[in-house]
């Protein structure tokens, strides 16, 4: 890659290719308009673009699919940055759980607009607006009620059941869309291996789609709930190919659209971060994280 | 960190009156935002492959490349949005505006030389709404 041609800086852009979910246009029902926010990944603890749809019903996540060297046409016009923004529903108790979690620490129940609140993070207490909140608080948390207010305290055995039942579907998922889930780069060649995967590999890579949402602790406390053994040194199968990798370029400074998830495509297997690589990426607060989701639990952290 | 504050609307109500434009991912950074004759130069210049009333891949050359593309429709329950900041604020602490400039259903993607076929990311990308769906439906009681 030495050889490659300088490029000029990207300047900032003022134009975005997106693929959003109709809800997001569908605002006929209310006056307002979806917005984008910034709010703490519960994974990364970073700062996130997420969007909050009309009449902050709806949460949604704005992940961006990056490939190297790569532009628009749209019309008759030009566009040099060459993602494309997928907004796709979220469930906002993926963004409650980490204060549930820390407010669980004091052991008492407490109201939940009090726990779900953040200086740092003012639009955070806008999730509990949102249409399944407040109805699904019980997921995560006990619930007591006295008269009719409401208090909630985290429970971890109710937190891990749920998170149970969502690697669960998202192996139903998996199957049904015959995403490869083994280790290593499958194949250069223009088929798909459509190998047979075990029961586990299958876990294992829901498992760590899952893992993007929530803290290094649960995501290793979900992993001794689904009795999958720790990995001690994952495999290194993977040869690097060219082809396969998508980069997750750093974030230009100045570009507060940049700050989406990215995503990377890249088949690997399941990979749990170094500590270094872990704290580097708590280190960047400019947020972008890998969409690694798709595909695998690593986060590349970025060097500017 | 008080630029988190910020917010940035986006203007989705004349959604239905913005343009429908045609959009290409070309396998190559164009170093310019920024009117082109796209028509003229590009989409007029482009062949379809087919096989009876099926087209299998198109061929473009550009800049003396040989290309090979395919369309790929939207997911189900999505829409392509081309969104345009509108009266750009000076600093970050103000209220960021986007407008919907042109919407899409469909997208055309090109390969430098390579076929198109499933195992483009791209095509894995367009997986990605029905596997996030799995993840963040509220589970029910």
């Amino acid at each position: 890659m030495a050889s490659m041609k300088k490029r000029a800086p990207r300047e900032q852009n003022d134009s975005w290719v997106v693929i959003a979910a109709d809800s997001v246009v569908d605002t006929h029902e209310t006056d307002s308009e979806p917005a984008f926010v910034r709010l703490r990944n519960p994974s990364t603890d970073a700062t996130c673009l997420y969007m909050l749809g009309a009449g902050d019903v709806q949460l949604y996540e704005v992940k961006a699919f990056e490939e190297d060297f790569h532009s628009w046409f749209v019309g008759q016009t030009v566009q040099r940055d060459g993602r494309l923004l997928f907004i796709t529903p979220m469930d906002p108790l993926y963004l409650m759980l980490p204060y549930l979690n820390k407010a669980g620490k004091e052991g008492k129940f407490q109201p939940v607009d009090q726990i779900v609140m953040d200086e740092e993070f003012p639009a955070c207490s806008r999730l509990l607006s949102c249409t399944h909140s407040l109805a699904s608080l019980h997921h995560i948390a006990e619930e007591k009620e006295v008269g009719s207010l409401k208090f909630h305290r985290y429970s971890q055995e109710k937190t891990m059941s749920w998170l149970k039942k969502k690697v669960e579907r998202t192996v139903v998922a998996l199957r049904k869309k015959n995403i490869s889930v083994g280790e290593g780069v499958k194949s250069t060649t223009y088929v798909r291996v459509k190998s047979e995967y075990q029961e586990e590999d299958y876990l294992r890579y829901a498992h760590g789609l899952i893992s993007e949402y929530i803290s290094e602790d649960l995501s290793k406390a979900l992993l001794k709930h689904l009795q999958l053994p720790e990995l001690t040194s994952p495999k290194e199968t993977e040869p690097p190919s060219k082809k396969r990798k998508l980069s997750d370029k750093p974030v230009e400074a100045g570009d507060d659209y940049t700050k989406f998830n990215s995503v990377d495509f890249s088949r690997k297997p399941p990979k749990k971060m170094t500590a270094a690589q872990k704290t580097l990426a708590k280190a960047d607060k400019t947020g972008m994280k890998t969409m690694s989701s798709f595909f695998s639990p690593k986060v590349k952290a970025e060097k500017k | 960190m008080s630029c988190n504050t910020s917010v940035t609307r986006v203007h989705v109500s004349p959604v239905g009156q913005a343009p429908r434009a045609p959009v290409h991912l070309l396998p190559c950074e164009i170093e310019h935002n920024g009117p082109a004759q796209v028509s003229q130069f590009f989409i007029a210049t482009t062949k379809d492959r087919k096989y009876g009333t099926l087209t299998i891949e198109k061929t473009v050359s550009f800049r003396g490349r040989g290309l090979k593309g395919q369309e790929l429709s939207c997911p189900q329950g999505y829409t392509g949005l081309v969104l345009k900041e509108i009266n750009k604020p000076g600093s970050d602490q103000e209220d960021r505006t986007l407008k919907v400039s042109s919407v899409f259903d469909k997208l055309t993607y090109w390969n430098l030389e390579t076929p198109p076929n499933s195992d483009d990311t791209i095509v894995m990308a367009m997986d990605w709404p029905e596997l996030a769906e799995a993840i963040h439906v509220p589970v029910e009681d």
